[in-house]
């Protein structure tokens, strides 16, 4: 299954940004231990898109290369992972967490299983945290929140013009 | 939860951490702040002790996601690894060398 659309995405801080149009192929969750790693997760979900598909609209990821095969695009000022590459291929990898809108694209398969978090299909049975009394958290977060909006801006940093 | 030794860092190792001393709640978020951060679908976050907590090689480079609201990762890898609040320092579980008694709690 894969899903056709244009979609752009980037990092928490919006330093990098990327476009990809066609078709993502094989959107999945590899629960390998280094994409859990990478994620400081239980999982990465990831899909595939064809290097001529894609472009990098804003800034550029540094990139670990997590073995001789793989290398793992993040960004330098947030962190945020953002690519898992085999530089050889004709296609990129990319986390979904990442998408501006990651509901769009729904996983068709998971990977790696060897090592997947034994209580994986516990966690959406777990118990919901109460909401907070007052909304002054929340909205204290709200008004100072540094993170780029899900969707592409003119310039960045925002405050300049979004 | 636990109040064993517990040791864990980024993919690379550049980051390094030890904790002695009981954690505190695992949790799972699914706010948009922390898809984002870890590039996922949620974040899975471990409440440290005040005390107890040190980084033995490196130390995380952070960016200041709201107000309060710090996120550090591994500037050489860029594996997520923290979330400091005003009320403590939060791990992702996944940094952990052993992550078997760290079972999220709540969500």
């Amino acid at each position: 299954m894969t899903a056709e659309a244009d979609r752009s995405g980037g990092c928490q801080c919006g330093a990098v940004r990327y476009h990809v149009k066609g078709e993502l192929g094989y959107p999945h969750l590899c629960h390998c231990r280094m994409c859990q790693k990478a994620a400081g997760n239980y999982f990465m979900p990831l899909a595939a898109v064809m290097r001529s598909d894609f472009t990098l609209t804003r800034g550029a990821p540094k990139w670990f290369q997590s073995s001789d095969l793989v290398r793992r695009g993040f960004c330098g000022d947030c962190g945020t992972p953002l690519f898992y590459d085999i530089p050889e291929t004709d296609f990129i990898n990319l986390t979904l967490g990442s998408l501006d809108d990651p509901d769009a694209v729904k996983p068709v398969m998971q990977s790696n299983t060897g090592r997947k978090m034994s209580r994986f299909h516990t966690l959406d049975g777990l118990p919901l945290e109460p909401q907070p009394e007052t909304p002054d958290r929340e909205n204290a977060i709200a008004a100072s929140n540094h993170q780029h909006p899900d969707h592409d801006t003119k310039s960045w940093p925002l405050g300049e013009s979004s | 939860m636990t109040d064993t030794t517990k040791t864990g860092g980024c993919q690379c190792g550049a980051v390094r951490f030890r904790i002695s001393g009981r954690l505190g709640r695992p949790s799972i978020c699914h706010c948009r702040m922390c898809q984002k951060q870890f590039g996922g679908f949620f974040s899975a976050l471990v409440t440290t002790p005040e005390e107890g907590m040190e980084w033995t090689r490196g130390e995380p480079s952070y960016f200041q996601s709201s107000v309060n609201i710090e996120r550090g990762f591994c500037s050489n890898c860029g594996t997520p690894m923290t979330y400091r609040h005003p009320g403590g320092l939060e791990l992702a579980i996944g940094t952990f060398d052993d992550r078997s008694d760290l079972a999220p709690l709540i969500q």
